[in-house]
Protein backbone atom coordinates (compact mmCIF):
# COMPACT_ATOMS: atom_id res chain seq x y z
CA UNK A 1 0.00 0.00 0.00
CA UNK A 2 1.22 3.11 -0.68
CA UNK A 3 1.73 6.53 1.96
CA UNK A 4 -1.58 7.14 3.31
CA UNK A 5 -2.11 10.87 3.17
CA UNK A 6 -4.44 12.99 5.45
CA UNK A 7 -6.14 16.52 4.63
CA UNK A 8 -5.47 18.41 8.15
CA UNK A 9 -8.04 20.86 8.67
CA UNK A 10 -7.49 23.70 11.36
CA UNK A 11 -10.98 25.68 11.19
CA UNK A 12 -9.69 28.03 14.16
CA UNK A 13 -7.14 29.23 11.56
CA UNK A 14 -9.81 29.60 8.81
CA UNK A 15 -10.66 33.14 7.68
CA UNK A 16 -13.90 31.78 5.67
CA UNK A 17 -12.20 33.43 2.24
CA UNK A 18 -13.73 30.39 0.56
CA UNK A 19 -10.33 30.29 -1.99
CA UNK A 20 -10.93 26.32 -1.59
CA UNK A 21 -14.45 26.07 -2.83
CA UNK A 22 -13.22 28.25 -5.83
CA UNK A 23 -9.88 26.42 -6.19
CA UNK A 24 -11.96 23.13 -6.26
CA UNK A 25 -14.77 24.25 -8.75
CA UNK A 26 -11.44 25.04 -11.03
CA UNK A 27 -9.51 22.20 -10.96
CA UNK A 28 -12.49 19.45 -11.26
CA UNK A 29 -14.42 21.85 -13.26
CA UNK A 30 -17.27 21.90 -11.89
CA UNK A 31 -20.63 24.52 -12.64
CA UNK A 32 -21.47 27.15 -10.95
CA UNK A 33 -24.67 26.53 -8.75
CA UNK A 34 -26.72 29.95 -8.26
CA UNK A 35 -28.37 29.54 -4.89
CA UNK A 36 -30.68 31.60 -2.98
CA UNK A 37 -29.86 34.48 -0.39
CA UNK A 38 -29.87 31.37 2.78
CA UNK A 39 -29.85 34.61 5.59
CA UNK A 40 -25.94 34.49 5.99
CA UNK A 41 -22.84 34.33 4.18
CA UNK A 42 -22.73 30.73 3.51
CA UNK A 43 -23.16 30.30 -0.32
CA UNK A 44 -25.19 27.00 -0.04
CA UNK A 45 -26.52 24.93 2.60
CA UNK A 46 -24.49 21.96 1.87
CA UNK A 47 -22.41 20.33 -0.58
CA UNK A 48 -23.98 18.89 -3.89
CA UNK A 49 -22.83 16.90 -6.71
CA UNK A 50 -21.70 20.15 -8.48
CA UNK A 51 -20.04 21.76 -5.26
CA UNK A 52 -18.12 19.63 -3.81
CA UNK A 53 -16.94 21.71 -0.54
CA UNK A 54 -18.71 24.25 0.86
CA UNK A 55 -17.86 26.63 3.50
CA UNK A 56 -19.92 26.65 6.52
CA UNK A 57 -20.37 29.97 8.82
CA UNK A 58 -21.94 29.32 12.08
CA UNK A 59 -22.74 32.05 14.99
CA UNK A 60 -22.28 30.46 17.93
CA UNK A 61 -23.05 31.82 21.80
CA UNK A 62 -20.11 30.29 23.32
CA UNK A 63 -19.97 29.40 26.99
CA UNK A 64 -19.21 33.22 28.33
CA UNK A 65 -21.91 34.73 26.78
CA UNK A 66 -19.86 35.75 23.58
CA UNK A 67 -20.69 35.36 20.18
CA UNK A 68 -18.09 33.45 18.39
CA UNK A 69 -18.40 33.42 14.33
CA UNK A 70 -17.22 30.16 12.97
CA UNK A 71 -15.80 28.90 9.91
CA UNK A 72 -15.59 25.25 8.46
CA UNK A 73 -14.58 23.80 5.58
CA UNK A 74 -16.73 20.77 4.81
CA UNK A 75 -16.19 17.94 2.21
CA UNK A 76 -16.13 14.50 2.62
CA UNK A 77 -14.26 12.70 5.09
CA UNK A 78 -13.04 9.80 3.14
CA UNK A 79 -14.05 7.37 5.94
CA UNK A 80 -11.42 4.17 6.59
CA UNK A 81 -14.61 2.75 6.76
CA UNK A 82 -16.92 4.18 4.53
CA UNK A 83 -20.90 3.48 4.55
CA UNK A 84 -21.10 4.90 1.17
CA UNK A 85 -18.40 1.90 -0.23
CA UNK A 86 -20.35 -0.61 2.15
CA UNK A 87 -23.68 -0.17 0.31
CA UNK A 88 -23.23 0.46 -3.10
CA UNK A 89 -24.37 -2.49 -5.03
CA UNK A 90 -22.54 -1.65 -8.47
CA UNK A 91 -18.79 -1.42 -6.83
CA UNK A 92 -18.34 1.83 -8.28
CA UNK A 93 -17.27 3.42 -4.95
CA UNK A 94 -13.77 2.30 -3.73
CA UNK A 95 -10.85 3.27 -1.52
CA UNK A 96 -7.46 4.32 -3.43
CA UNK A 97 -3.97 3.16 -2.27
CA UNK A 98 -3.55 6.91 -0.92
CA UNK A 99 -6.74 6.04 1.67
CA UNK A 100 -9.40 8.25 -0.86
CA UNK A 101 -12.97 7.50 -1.17
CA UNK A 102 -13.65 7.49 -4.90
CA UNK A 103 -16.47 6.79 -7.42
CA UNK A 104 -16.45 5.26 -10.74
CA UNK A 105 -18.90 7.16 -12.81
CA UNK A 106 -18.73 4.80 -15.66
CA UNK A 107 -20.39 1.98 -12.92
CA UNK A 108 -22.56 4.48 -10.91
CA UNK A 109 -26.42 3.33 -12.02
CA UNK A 110 -27.45 6.74 -9.72
CA UNK A 111 -29.33 4.42 -6.97
CA UNK A 112 -28.71 6.94 -4.37
CA UNK A 113 -27.70 4.10 -1.29
CA UNK A 114 -24.41 5.93 -0.89
CA UNK A 115 -26.37 9.16 -0.81
CA UNK A 116 -28.53 7.51 1.63
CA UNK A 117 -26.66 6.09 3.76
CA UNK A 118 -23.21 8.79 4.52
CA UNK A 119 -22.87 9.88 8.15
CA UNK A 120 -21.94 13.11 6.68
CA UNK A 121 -24.52 14.21 3.78
CA UNK A 122 -21.68 15.11 1.74
CA UNK A 123 -22.82 12.74 -1.66
CA UNK A 124 -25.16 14.29 -3.73
CA UNK A 125 -26.64 12.84 -7.11
CA UNK A 126 -26.83 14.87 -10.10
CA UNK A 127 -29.38 14.17 -12.81
CA UNK A 128 -28.40 14.10 -16.51
CA UNK A 129 -30.29 13.56 -19.88
CA UNK A 130 -28.96 11.58 -22.25
CA UNK A 131 -29.23 11.59 -26.14
CA UNK A 132 -32.65 10.29 -26.46
CA UNK A 133 -34.21 12.65 -24.00
CA UNK A 134 -34.00 9.64 -20.50
CA UNK A 135 -33.03 10.96 -16.97
CA UNK A 136 -30.49 9.31 -15.53
CA UNK A 137 -28.32 9.83 -12.46
CA UNK A 138 -25.12 9.56 -10.97
CA UNK A 139 -23.77 10.27 -7.63
CA UNK A 140 -20.68 12.94 -7.05
CA UNK A 141 -18.41 13.82 -4.71
CA UNK A 142 -15.16 15.15 -3.52
CA UNK A 143 -12.49 12.82 -4.77
CA UNK A 144 -9.69 14.62 -2.51
CA UNK A 145 -7.97 15.44 -5.93
CA UNK A 146 -6.77 12.02 -6.30
CA UNK A 147 -6.00 12.80 -9.53
CA UNK A 148 -3.53 15.37 -8.61
CA UNK A 149 -2.67 13.11 -5.16
CA UNK A 150 -1.38 10.55 -8.50
CA UNK A 151 0.76 12.77 -9.31
CA UNK A 152 2.55 14.11 -6.32
CA UNK A 153 0.75 17.47 -5.56
CA UNK A 154 -1.46 17.88 -3.11
CA UNK A 155 -5.28 19.03 -3.66
CA UNK A 156 -6.63 21.76 -4.94
CA UNK A 157 -8.35 23.15 -2.27
CA UNK A 158 -4.86 22.64 0.22
CA UNK A 159 -2.61 24.39 -2.55
CA UNK A 160 -4.71 27.67 -2.34
CA UNK A 161 -5.42 28.10 1.49
CA UNK A 162 -3.75 31.35 2.30
CA UNK A 163 -3.74 31.25 5.87
CA UNK A 164 -2.19 27.54 6.61
CA UNK A 165 -6.04 26.08 7.92
CA UNK A 166 -5.69 23.45 6.04
CA UNK A 167 -2.30 20.96 5.29
CA UNK A 168 -1.77 17.73 3.46
CA UNK A 169 0.69 15.03 4.30
CA UNK A 170 1.66 11.53 5.65
CA UNK A 171 -1.08 10.93 7.93
CA UNK A 172 0.37 10.47 11.76
CA UNK A 173 2.38 13.51 11.35
CA UNK A 174 -1.20 15.12 10.23
CA UNK A 175 -2.91 13.08 13.56
CA UNK A 176 -0.30 14.34 15.66
CA UNK A 177 -0.50 17.91 14.35
CA UNK A 178 -4.02 18.16 15.38
CA UNK A 179 -3.17 17.13 18.55
CA UNK A 180 -0.51 19.47 18.95
CA UNK A 181 -3.03 22.35 17.98
CA UNK A 182 -6.07 21.74 20.59
CA UNK A 183 -3.05 21.66 22.86
CA UNK A 184 -2.72 25.48 22.08
CA UNK A 185 -5.86 26.30 21.50
CA UNK A 186 -7.66 24.79 24.85
CA UNK A 187 -7.45 28.41 26.07
CA UNK A 188 -9.37 30.02 23.71
CA UNK A 189 -11.74 27.42 22.65
CA UNK A 190 -12.13 24.96 26.05
CA UNK A 191 -14.20 22.67 23.97
CA UNK A 192 -11.44 22.22 20.91
CA UNK A 193 -11.00 18.54 20.19
CA UNK A 194 -9.76 16.61 16.99
CA UNK A 195 -12.89 15.06 14.96
CA UNK A 196 -11.08 11.86 13.39
CA UNK A 197 -14.42 9.65 14.12
CA UNK A 198 -13.54 6.10 15.18
CA UNK A 199 -16.98 5.43 14.39
CA UNK A 200 -16.48 5.05 10.92
CA UNK A 201 -12.61 3.31 11.49
CA UNK A 202 -11.10 7.05 11.23
CA UNK A 203 -11.42 9.37 8.98
CA UNK A 204 -8.61 10.99 5.90
CA UNK A 205 -9.54 14.39 6.64
CA UNK A 206 -9.47 15.40 10.15
CA UNK A 207 -10.30 18.58 11.94
CA UNK A 208 -9.31 20.35 14.28
CA UNK A 209 -12.56 21.76 16.03
CA UNK A 210 -13.44 25.22 18.04
CA UNK A 211 -16.37 24.04 19.59
CA UNK A 212 -17.78 20.44 19.67
CA UNK A 213 -19.05 18.81 16.51
CA UNK A 214 -22.79 19.46 17.01
CA UNK A 215 -22.06 23.19 16.76
CA UNK A 216 -21.01 22.46 12.92
CA UNK A 217 -23.68 19.84 12.37
CA UNK A 218 -21.73 17.29 12.88
CA UNK A 219 -22.43 13.84 14.24
CA UNK A 220 -20.66 13.22 17.48
CA UNK A 221 -20.21 9.66 17.13
CA UNK A 222 -20.77 8.56 13.26
CA UNK A 223 -21.07 5.05 12.65
CA UNK A 224 -21.78 3.35 9.20
CA UNK A 225 -25.32 2.70 9.66
CA UNK A 226 -26.02 -0.70 10.84
CA UNK A 227 -28.31 -2.06 7.87
CA UNK A 228 -25.95 -0.87 5.62
CA UNK A 229 -23.73 -3.38 7.53
CA UNK A 230 -26.66 -5.94 7.03
CA UNK A 231 -26.66 -5.24 3.65
CA UNK A 232 -23.37 -6.00 2.55
CA UNK A 233 -21.76 -8.69 5.03
CA UNK A 234 -24.68 -10.47 5.31
CA UNK A 235 -27.45 -10.11 3.07
CA UNK A 236 -25.17 -9.67 -0.20
CA UNK A 237 -23.37 -12.31 0.42
CA UNK A 238 -26.31 -15.05 1.27
CA UNK A 239 -28.22 -13.26 -1.30
CA UNK A 240 -25.53 -14.38 -3.76
CA UNK A 241 -25.01 -17.71 -2.30
CA UNK A 242 -29.29 -18.29 -2.81
CA UNK A 243 -28.68 -17.21 -6.67
CA UNK A 244 -26.48 -20.04 -6.75
CA UNK A 245 -29.05 -22.30 -4.82
CA UNK A 246 -31.44 -20.75 -7.41
CA UNK A 247 -29.16 -21.61 -10.41
CA UNK A 248 -29.08 -25.34 -9.33
CA UNK A 249 -32.44 -25.60 -9.05
CA UNK A 250 -33.42 -24.16 -12.54
CA UNK A 251 -30.26 -26.12 -13.80
CA UNK A 252 -32.05 -29.27 -12.18
CA UNK A 253 -35.41 -28.05 -13.06
CA UNK A 254 -34.12 -28.33 -16.82
CA UNK A 255 -32.91 -31.92 -17.14
CA UNK A 256 -35.56 -32.82 -15.04
CA UNK A 257 -38.08 -31.56 -17.22
CA UNK A 258 -36.02 -32.38 -20.26
CA UNK A 259 -36.41 -36.07 -19.13
CA UNK A 260 -39.91 -36.10 -18.23
CA UNK A 261 -40.99 -34.11 -21.39
CA UNK A 262 -39.33 -37.05 -23.13
CA UNK A 263 -41.12 -39.37 -21.48
CA UNK A 264 -44.44 -37.27 -21.86
CA UNK A 265 -44.16 -37.06 -25.66
CA UNK A 266 -43.46 -41.25 -25.84
CA UNK A 267 -46.91 -41.25 -24.16
CA UNK A 268 -48.34 -39.24 -26.63
CA UNK A 269 -46.72 -41.35 -29.34
CA UNK A 270 -47.63 -44.41 -27.24
CA UNK A 271 -51.22 -42.94 -27.44
CA UNK A 272 -51.33 -41.90 -30.79
CA UNK A 273 -50.58 -45.51 -31.83
CA UNK A 274 -53.70 -46.58 -29.51
CA UNK A 275 -55.94 -44.76 -31.39
CA UNK A 276 -55.33 -46.10 -34.53
CA UNK B 1 5.15 10.17 -9.35
CA UNK B 2 5.06 12.99 -10.89
CA UNK B 3 4.63 13.15 -14.73
CA UNK B 4 7.67 13.64 -16.66
CA UNK B 5 9.66 13.03 -20.02
CA UNK B 6 12.17 11.68 -18.81
CA UNK B 7 12.11 7.91 -18.73
CA UNK B 8 11.55 5.73 -15.22
CA UNK B 9 14.87 3.75 -15.78
CA UNK B 10 16.98 7.49 -16.14
CA UNK B 11 14.92 9.20 -12.93
CA UNK B 12 15.75 5.94 -11.20
CA UNK B 13 19.44 6.08 -12.15
CA UNK B 14 19.61 10.07 -11.26
CA UNK B 15 18.27 9.67 -8.04
CA UNK B 16 20.74 6.97 -7.21
CA UNK B 17 23.50 9.62 -7.96
CA UNK B 18 21.97 12.17 -6.08
CA UNK B 19 21.69 9.77 -2.94
CA UNK B 20 25.41 8.69 -3.46
CA UNK B 21 26.73 12.34 -3.46
CA UNK B 22 24.58 13.23 -0.94
CA UNK B 23 26.28 9.87 1.64
CA UNK B 24 29.76 11.55 -0.04
CA UNK B 25 29.07 14.94 1.50
CA UNK B 26 28.06 13.35 4.73
CA UNK B 27 31.64 11.90 5.02
CA UNK B 28 33.48 15.04 4.00
CA UNK B 29 34.66 17.14 7.23
CA UNK B 30 33.29 20.35 6.61
CA UNK B 31 36.78 21.83 7.95
CA UNK B 32 38.32 21.19 4.52
CA UNK B 33 36.31 23.99 2.70
CA UNK B 34 37.85 27.52 3.65
CA UNK B 35 35.77 30.39 2.60
CA UNK B 36 37.49 33.64 2.06
CA UNK B 37 34.50 35.40 0.86
CA UNK B 38 35.37 38.95 -0.31
CA UNK B 39 32.34 40.81 -0.27
CA UNK B 40 33.86 43.28 -3.45
CA UNK B 41 34.65 40.19 -5.55
CA UNK B 42 31.87 38.50 -5.09
CA UNK B 43 29.67 41.85 -5.75
CA UNK B 44 31.17 41.57 -9.09
CA UNK B 45 29.81 38.64 -9.54
CA UNK B 46 32.95 36.20 -8.87
CA UNK B 47 31.18 32.32 -7.44
CA UNK B 48 32.09 32.02 -4.16
CA UNK B 49 33.79 28.57 -4.89
CA UNK B 50 36.29 30.45 -6.61
CA UNK B 51 36.95 32.61 -3.49
CA UNK B 52 37.44 29.21 -1.11
CA UNK B 53 40.45 27.02 -0.69
CA UNK B 54 39.25 23.47 -0.81
CA UNK B 55 41.56 20.13 0.23
CA UNK B 56 40.40 17.42 -2.33
CA UNK B 57 41.30 14.18 -1.39
CA UNK B 58 42.53 12.80 -4.55
CA UNK B 59 42.29 8.99 -3.28
CA UNK B 60 38.74 9.55 -2.39
CA UNK B 61 37.84 11.56 -5.65
CA UNK B 62 38.96 8.20 -7.17
CA UNK B 63 37.42 6.15 -5.13
CA UNK B 64 34.35 7.66 -6.33
CA UNK B 65 34.40 7.41 -10.06
CA UNK B 66 34.78 3.76 -9.35
CA UNK B 67 31.64 4.46 -7.71
CA UNK B 68 29.67 5.93 -10.03
CA UNK B 69 30.91 3.59 -13.40
CA UNK B 70 29.21 0.57 -11.32
CA UNK B 71 26.02 2.35 -10.42
CA UNK B 72 26.22 3.28 -14.91
CA UNK B 73 27.29 -0.59 -15.47
CA UNK B 74 24.72 -1.65 -13.03
CA UNK B 75 21.95 0.45 -14.35
CA UNK B 76 22.82 -0.09 -18.38
CA UNK B 77 25.61 -3.30 -18.80
CA UNK B 78 26.57 -2.13 -22.14
CA UNK B 79 28.40 0.69 -20.65
CA UNK B 80 30.69 -1.82 -19.35
CA UNK B 81 33.37 -1.96 -22.18
CA UNK B 82 32.96 1.79 -22.35
CA UNK B 83 33.76 2.59 -19.12
CA UNK B 84 35.90 -0.37 -17.80
CA UNK B 85 39.50 0.97 -19.00
CA UNK B 86 38.63 5.06 -16.72
CA UNK B 87 40.14 3.51 -13.50
CA UNK B 88 43.75 2.66 -15.03
CA UNK B 89 43.52 5.94 -16.85
CA UNK B 90 42.86 8.04 -13.61
CA UNK B 91 46.17 8.08 -11.94
CA UNK B 92 46.77 11.13 -9.27
CA UNK B 93 47.80 13.69 -11.85
CA UNK B 94 44.88 13.10 -14.28
CA UNK B 95 42.80 13.09 -11.31
CA UNK B 96 44.20 16.55 -9.76
CA UNK B 97 43.03 18.05 -13.63
CA UNK B 98 40.20 16.76 -13.82
CA UNK B 99 38.72 18.26 -10.53
CA UNK B 100 40.52 21.29 -11.96
CA UNK B 101 38.99 21.17 -15.34
CA UNK B 102 35.44 20.36 -13.60
CA UNK B 103 35.66 23.21 -11.44
CA UNK B 104 36.04 25.51 -14.37
CA UNK B 105 33.60 23.63 -16.22
CA UNK B 106 36.04 23.47 -19.18
CA UNK B 107 34.15 20.73 -21.78
CA UNK B 108 37.32 21.60 -24.03
CA UNK B 109 39.24 19.67 -22.02
CA UNK B 110 37.12 16.81 -21.38
CA UNK B 111 36.09 16.75 -25.11
CA UNK B 112 40.03 16.65 -26.64
CA UNK B 113 40.46 14.38 -23.20
CA UNK B 114 37.75 11.48 -24.32
CA UNK B 115 39.07 12.35 -28.28
CA UNK B 116 42.53 11.12 -26.90
CA UNK B 117 41.67 8.19 -25.31
CA UNK B 118 39.10 6.61 -27.54
CA UNK B 119 36.33 7.03 -25.09
CA UNK B 120 33.12 8.14 -25.62
CA UNK B 121 32.37 12.35 -25.71
CA UNK B 122 30.51 12.25 -22.30
CA UNK B 123 32.20 10.31 -20.34
CA UNK B 124 35.02 12.12 -18.58
CA UNK B 125 32.92 15.41 -18.01
CA UNK B 126 30.26 13.27 -16.48
CA UNK B 127 32.07 11.13 -14.15
CA UNK B 128 34.40 14.05 -12.95
CA UNK B 129 31.57 16.79 -12.80
CA UNK B 130 29.71 13.61 -10.64
CA UNK B 131 32.04 13.33 -8.28
CA UNK B 132 33.21 16.70 -8.29
CA UNK B 133 29.11 17.96 -6.97
CA UNK B 134 29.72 16.80 -3.46
CA UNK B 135 32.28 19.27 -2.42
CA UNK B 136 30.62 22.15 -4.32
CA UNK B 137 27.75 21.53 -2.74
CA UNK B 138 29.49 21.11 0.87
CA UNK B 139 30.76 24.65 0.12
CA UNK B 140 26.88 25.74 -0.83
CA UNK B 141 26.43 24.39 2.74
CA UNK B 142 28.86 26.24 4.19
CA UNK B 143 28.32 29.80 2.37
CA UNK B 144 24.64 29.32 2.01
CA UNK B 145 24.35 32.66 5.08
CA UNK B 146 25.83 34.72 2.91
CA UNK B 147 24.33 34.37 -0.07
CA UNK B 148 21.60 36.48 -0.68
CA UNK B 149 21.35 37.61 -3.81
CA UNK B 150 22.75 36.65 -7.16
CA UNK B 151 24.03 39.43 -9.72
CA UNK B 152 22.02 39.30 -13.04
CA UNK B 153 24.17 37.36 -15.69
CA UNK B 154 26.97 36.14 -13.00
CA UNK B 155 24.63 33.41 -12.24
CA UNK B 156 24.99 31.18 -9.50
CA UNK B 157 26.75 32.73 -6.75
CA UNK B 158 28.36 30.00 -5.45
CA UNK B 159 29.32 27.96 -8.22
CA UNK B 160 28.92 30.19 -11.13
CA UNK B 161 26.22 27.62 -12.89
CA UNK B 162 23.81 29.70 -15.24
CA UNK B 163 20.72 30.48 -13.42
CA UNK B 164 17.54 28.12 -14.74
CA UNK B 165 15.44 27.10 -12.10
CA UNK B 166 13.54 28.81 -9.77
CA UNK B 167 10.71 27.51 -7.25
CA UNK B 168 7.80 29.19 -5.86
CA UNK B 169 7.41 29.23 -1.61
CA UNK B 170 5.51 30.65 0.57
CA UNK B 171 3.66 34.13 -0.11
CA UNK B 172 4.47 33.61 -3.51
CA UNK B 173 8.56 34.14 -2.41
CA UNK B 174 10.75 33.13 -5.74
CA UNK B 175 13.37 31.05 -4.50
CA UNK B 176 16.39 30.21 -7.50
CA UNK B 177 18.02 27.08 -6.94
CA UNK B 178 21.47 26.10 -8.15
CA UNK B 179 20.28 22.23 -10.02
CA UNK B 180 24.40 21.61 -9.38
CA UNK B 181 25.65 22.84 -6.15
CA UNK B 182 22.25 23.32 -4.30
CA UNK B 183 22.28 26.63 -3.08
CA UNK B 184 19.61 29.18 -3.19
CA UNK B 185 18.87 32.43 -3.04
CA UNK B 186 15.67 34.96 -3.26
CA UNK B 187 14.52 36.68 -6.56
CA UNK B 188 12.06 39.34 -7.63
CA UNK B 189 9.24 37.77 -8.96
CA UNK B 190 9.07 40.07 -12.33
CA UNK B 191 13.29 40.72 -12.61
CA UNK B 192 15.27 38.50 -15.20
CA UNK B 193 17.98 36.71 -13.48
CA UNK B 194 20.39 37.15 -17.21
CA UNK B 195 19.84 40.36 -17.80
CA UNK B 196 18.63 42.17 -14.40
CA UNK B 197 15.54 43.11 -16.76
CA UNK B 198 12.69 44.50 -14.36
CA UNK B 199 10.50 46.11 -17.16
CA UNK B 200 6.77 43.89 -16.95
CA UNK B 201 5.81 44.76 -20.02
CA UNK B 202 9.21 42.87 -21.24
CA UNK B 203 9.06 39.68 -19.22
CA UNK B 204 5.93 36.90 -19.98
CA UNK B 205 5.49 33.62 -18.49
CA UNK B 206 5.08 30.64 -21.31
CA UNK B 207 2.83 27.76 -19.68
CA UNK B 208 2.22 24.16 -20.86
CA UNK B 209 -1.60 23.52 -20.98
CA UNK B 210 -2.13 20.55 -18.38
CA UNK B 211 0.88 21.19 -16.55
CA UNK B 212 -0.52 23.11 -13.30
CA UNK B 213 2.35 23.55 -11.57
CA UNK B 214 5.14 24.97 -13.72
CA UNK B 215 5.85 28.30 -15.96
CA UNK B 216 8.68 29.76 -18.18
CA UNK B 217 10.04 33.08 -17.24
CA UNK B 218 11.30 34.67 -20.62
CA UNK B 219 12.75 37.88 -20.96
CA UNK B 220 11.91 39.83 -24.19
CA UNK B 221 15.71 42.16 -23.92
CA UNK B 222 17.84 39.41 -23.72
CA UNK B 223 16.10 36.84 -24.79
CA UNK B 224 17.12 34.58 -21.38
CA UNK B 225 14.46 31.96 -19.78
CA UNK B 226 14.11 30.31 -16.57
CA UNK B 227 11.85 27.60 -15.30
CA UNK B 228 9.53 28.77 -12.69
CA UNK B 229 8.05 25.38 -11.00
CA UNK B 230 5.64 26.21 -8.32
CA UNK B 231 6.52 23.17 -5.51
CA UNK B 232 4.38 24.82 -2.61
CA UNK B 233 2.06 21.84 -4.08
CA UNK B 234 4.15 19.07 -4.00
CA UNK B 235 3.60 16.56 -1.55
CA UNK B 236 7.13 16.29 -0.69
CA UNK B 237 9.85 18.38 -1.76
CA UNK B 238 12.50 16.79 -4.49
CA UNK B 239 15.86 17.56 -4.81
CA UNK B 240 16.58 21.28 -6.95
CA UNK B 241 19.16 18.52 -9.53
CA UNK B 242 15.58 16.31 -10.04
CA UNK B 243 13.46 18.95 -10.13
CA UNK B 244 15.44 20.19 -12.75
CA UNK B 245 15.97 16.68 -14.87
CA UNK B 246 12.01 16.25 -14.42
CA UNK B 247 11.22 19.80 -15.68
CA UNK B 248 13.11 19.52 -19.06
CA UNK B 249 10.38 19.36 -21.09
CA UNK B 250 10.21 23.42 -20.01
CA UNK B 251 13.90 23.44 -21.02
CA UNK B 252 12.51 22.09 -24.98
CA UNK B 253 9.62 24.79 -25.11
CA UNK B 254 11.89 27.58 -24.39
CA UNK B 255 14.47 27.06 -26.72
CA UNK B 256 12.50 26.12 -29.14
CA UNK B 257 10.53 29.34 -28.57
CA UNK B 258 13.78 31.26 -29.24
CA UNK B 259 14.93 31.67 -26.15
CA UNK B 260 18.44 30.53 -24.35
CA UNK B 261 20.11 29.36 -21.36
CA UNK B 262 21.94 32.31 -20.78
CA UNK B 263 20.67 36.21 -21.73
CA UNK B 264 22.09 37.63 -24.88
CA UNK B 265 22.01 41.43 -24.14
CA UNK B 266 21.94 42.99 -27.89
CA UNK B 267 24.19 46.07 -28.16
CA UNK B 268 21.99 48.83 -29.25
CA UNK B 269 24.33 51.77 -30.19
Amino acid sequence: MAKEYVKYVDVTKCDGCRACMVACKNWNDLPAEPTEFLGSVQSHAKTTADTWNVLQYIEHENGKGDLDYLFRHSSCFHCSDAACEKVCPENAISYTKYGTVVIDQDKCVGCGYCVQNCPFEVISLKTYKDKNGKEYRKSHKCTMCTDRIEEGLQPACVTTCHTGAMEFGDKDAMIQKAEQRVKEIKDRYPNAMVYNPQGVGGTHTVYVLAEKPSVYGLPENPKVPTSAVLWKDYAQPIGKAMIGATTMAVVGAFVANKFFSKKAGNDAEDGGGSHE
Amino acid sequence: MIKSVVSKEYQDLQKKIVQLQEQWKQQLNPEIIRPNLDKAAMEAGVPAAALTAIDFEISLFQQWIEEISAILINSNPELEPKLSGIESLLNEEIAIRWIEEAFAFNHVYFASFAACHGLEGWIPQFLAETALRPYLQLTAEKVQHEIHHSNPGAGCPVCGEPVRLATLKEEGKKVIHCPRCLAHWHAKRLECSHCGNEDHKTIQFLTIEGDAVSQIQVCGTCHGYIKIIDTRQYISQPSAALLDLNSIHLDFVAQENGYHVIGEKKETN
